[in-house]
């Protein structure tokens, strides 16, 4: 079974990820609020990837710093497929409702997203995570739409649609059963694509110190706090870009390797 | 016949690892200008075979044993280049469903250009015409979407045939053909075989065209997962005076997009009585599929009143109530698309009973065996998905997941087409039977005229859109018989010019602006 072997593989980077996400926390040896060391202090035995701008230990921010925002990407990409894909569906089954969600997309399209994130966290002080959790969806809903849209503007024309249009089933009906199901590619591979675009928008939120703030540990702040120091102790920067990239190479391959073989519909047989 | 076999089959064994074979040991020989068919009923692997013969077996299935040797290789043992090239230079291959493999987005002209050894601008003409269909330039620029269920397949067939291949493989040629466009068919093939030397190999259940033009025939054995269907009493049903009407058409118009000055069908009338079957019966383009659609709802650009049992049915299925909804059933034309490729039968088959609430929940595993039972297929078939389904089969289930609903009027779309005689006619008669039981009142879409004049007792017979004729069916078929039967056929009028207007989009997008 050299699919099966296959498909296992692709699991094992994202696992140990959210394995080391999660337990990060328990597994820091240092505080992470503490100084361990000097400042920008290299690598040593106390802390094996040195010092950060205060002296405190890289490693155990690193372990800590990853699970907000794994969890924040996860959700982020969870809401906006589900939300792309009961749109979608509908826009394409219904032509009327289909046109005002395309105008509404192309409106939200044409804003930014550095000034959309910064508009809507900064009109919503108190609203911390879900604040930029909103943002976040509302900037990558129209783009995951307008995919969803597309491959199932085929599926909504096809016999078996039409039938069961033809045989009364309702709204809802023909989007859960008839539609959706003959998705599941296009919709696992949004779900892997969306998760890497949440990562980006909440570490550049992060970054642009509009989420998370100080003394937090996150590696998007992580990366803004120890720039500075970047010749003295590389590692304090290195290593959390090098755990973001991960996150997100790690997701994907998990998402390839959940995504079902075929595409949504086989419409040809040779 | 001198030379190598361009097909050499000999011991072949086509089947899923574990269980029964699908195929088992065939042997074929095909010689240049040879023709050989494959018969047999739907559902016995012929569609398997045909693509086995170029090394692309269906998912799930392989090659068990035998020798295979196509054009000089041996397709069994070729590396994937090796059997591409085969596959690109030597074998033109038309499947069952040509509409799909056309490209939906590319132009005639593009999607024989692509292909032609002949690469001037004449090339798409002269193939077209070659085929019979008219090089007009308002041909070579419609999309797949614009042309009739005939059209595409003609097209498709000029594509494999673009490249001049050695080996032509055709999946039912002859399907949703008229009588005359078959005959065209049948010479042409003739002349491909006589003339240029083309080995063809084609799976066909139209026995005419076999004793036509094959020099050997092929017949598969017992089908898998089919079985007889049961034979209802063969008696015709005896003419009673019409009853009262059930469906009442009036002045039916249809157009695609915002273009109601270019109608796909004008001014139709429709009366149909309980119990009755009417035949709706024209060349291809001519507004057949469209006028069904129209009838269950499915068009909405459209004009005119349509009343069932004297009450007005919108022009929109979404705004009719659903009892209406239910008492108008269609089986759609295309049997790949017309089910839901990630539901199995049985799930397909139930649906209509709940949503119907047609039977109690306890009853509805039984109520779906008997369903299939009603269109010839096994129990065991009901676990299955459409993936491993034949062409015939998805088109029995459709007409099973139509008749769940119960309704009173039923729209066939060329619901035979892909089935032999015996099962085609075993449907007919089903459909008779619930006619004279249940006082279903059938519309029966059909290039068939034999068909037609078996099962029907009124004609509407279509062209451009308009009713050319409409009455009792021997008396029009009889009165188009007269007028030299060209008034049936796609020769005398080969652009369609009924279908709608170029440069239209085609009718995914089109439906859309309703």
């Amino acid at each position: 079974m050299a699919g099966g072997r296959r498909f296992w593989w692709g699991l094992v980077p994202a696992a140990l990820l959210m394995v080391g996400t999660v337990l990060g926390p328990l597994l820091a040896p240092n505080p992470i609020d503490e100084p361990v060391t000097v400042p920008y202090a290299t690598p040593s035995a106390a802390a094996p990837l040195g010092g950060d701008q205060l002296g405190r230990d890289v490693l155990s921010r690193l372990l800590a710093g990853g699970a907000e925002l794994l969890l924040t990407a996860a959700a982020v990409a969870l809401v906006v497929t589900a939300l792309s894909a009961l749109l979608g569906a509908v826009a394409v089954l219904r032509p009327l409702v289909g046109r005002l969600i395309e105008r509404l997309a192309d409106v939200l399209i044409l804003l930014p997203p550095v000034l959309g994130i910064l508009l809507i966290v900064l009109s919503w002080p108190d609203g911390g995570r879900l604040a930029l959790c909103c943002a976040a969806v509302l900037l990558a809903l129209p783009y995951a739409v307008r995919v969803v849209a597309a491959s199932a503007a085929p599926i909504a024309s096809a016999g078996f649609v039409e039938a069961a249009v033809a045989g009364g089933e309702r709204l809802g009906r023909l989007v859960w059963w008839e539609v959706l199901p003959n998705l599941r590619a296009v919709l696992v591979t949004l779900l892997g694509l969306r998760f890497v675009a949440a990562v980006y928008i909440v570490a550049t939120a992060a970054f642009l110190q509009v989420g998370p703030q100080p003394p937090a540990a996150n590696w998007a702040l992580m990366i803004r706090e120890n720039a500075a120091g970047i010749l003295l102790n590389p590692w304090a920067v290195i290593a959390p870009s090098l755990a973001i990239g991960l996150l997100a190479v790690g997701v994907n391959n998990t998402v390839e390797a959940l995504a079902p073989g075929r595409g949504p519909v086989r419409l040809a047989r040779l | 016949m001198t030379g190598a076999a361009v097909v050499e089959a000999a011991g072949l064994v086509v089947g899923p690892g574990v269980g029964p074979a699908v195929l088992e040991g065939i042997a074929l020989r095909v010689h240049h200008g040879e023709i050989a068919a494959i018969i047999g009923p739907s559902g016995v692997g012929k569609t398997t075979l045909l693509r086995a013969l170029i090394g692309a077996v269906p998912p799930g299935m392989s090659v068990l044993t035998g020798r295979l040797r196509v054009c000089g290789h041996d397709v069994l043992a070729a590396s994937p280049e090796r059997l591409r090239a085969l596959r690109r230079e030597r074998v033109g291959f038309v499947g069952q469903d040509p509409a799909r493999r056309l490209n939906p987005r590319m132009r005639v002209r593009q999607l024989l250009g692509e292909m032609a050894v002949d690469a001037g601008p004449d090339g798409p003409r002269r193939l077209l015409s070659e085929l019979s269909l008219p090089g007009t330039d308002e041909l070579l620029r419609r999309r797949p979407g614009q042309l009739s269920g005939g059209q595409q397949r003609r097209v498709a067939l000029a594509r494999a045939l673009a490249r001049r291949p050695a080996l032509l493989l055709l999946d039912e040629p002859s399907a949703g053909l008229d009588t005359a466009l078959r005959a065209e068919l049948a010479e042409l093939l003739r002349s491909l075989a006589r003339r240029h030397g083309v080995a063809i190999v084609m799976a066909c259940h139209d026995r005419e065209l076999v004793d036509r033009i094959a020099d050997q025939v092929l017949p598969l054995g017992a089908p898998t997962m089919s079985r007889p269907v049961e034979q209802p009493l063969p008696e015709r049903t005896e003419r009673t005076e019409p009853g009262p009407p059930v469906l009442l058409g009036h002045g039916l118009s249809a157009w695609f997009g915002r273009h109601p000055e270019h109608p796909v069908l004008s001014d139709v009338d429709l009366r149909l009585a309980a119990g009755s079957a009417s035949a709706v019966v024209g060349p291809s383009g001519a507004g057949k599929s469209t006028l069904g659609r129209v009838v269950v709802g499915l068009h909405a650009s459209a004009s005119g009143t349509l009343e069932l049992d004297g009450v007005r049915l919108h022009p929109r299925a979404e705004r009719r109530g659903r009892e209406q909804r239910r008492r108008v059933q269609l089986v759609p034309q295309d049997p790949l698309g017309s089910l839901n490729p990630r539901r199995t039968v049985r799930a397909s088959l139930t649906r209509p009973l709940v949503l119907h609430d047609r039977c109690p929940a306890e009853q509805r595993p039984g109520r779906v065996i008997e369903l299939l039972a009603a269109v010839g297929l096994a129990e065991e078939l009901a676990d299955h998905y459409p993936d491993a389904l034949s062409g015939g089969q998805r088109q029995r289930v459709a007409i099973a997941r139509a008749l769940g609903a119960e309704p009173d009027v039923l729209v066939c779309d060329e619901v035979t087409s892909a089935l032999d005689p015996e099962n085609a006619e075993a449907i007919m008669l089903l459909l008779a039977r619930l006619r004279r039981e249940r006082g279903l009142a059938l519309i029966v879409i059909s290039h068939d005229l034999r068909l037609v004049a078996a099962h029907t007792e009124q004609v509407l017979a279509l062209q451009h859109g308009r009713a050319l004729a409409a009455g009792p069916t021997t008396e029009v078929l009889a009165a188009l018989d007269d007028a030299g039967g060209t008034a049936l056929t796609d020769s005398h009028d080969p652009v369609g010019r009924a279908i709608r207007p170029a440069g239209l989009p085609p009718r995914a997008s089109a439906r859309k602006d309703g």
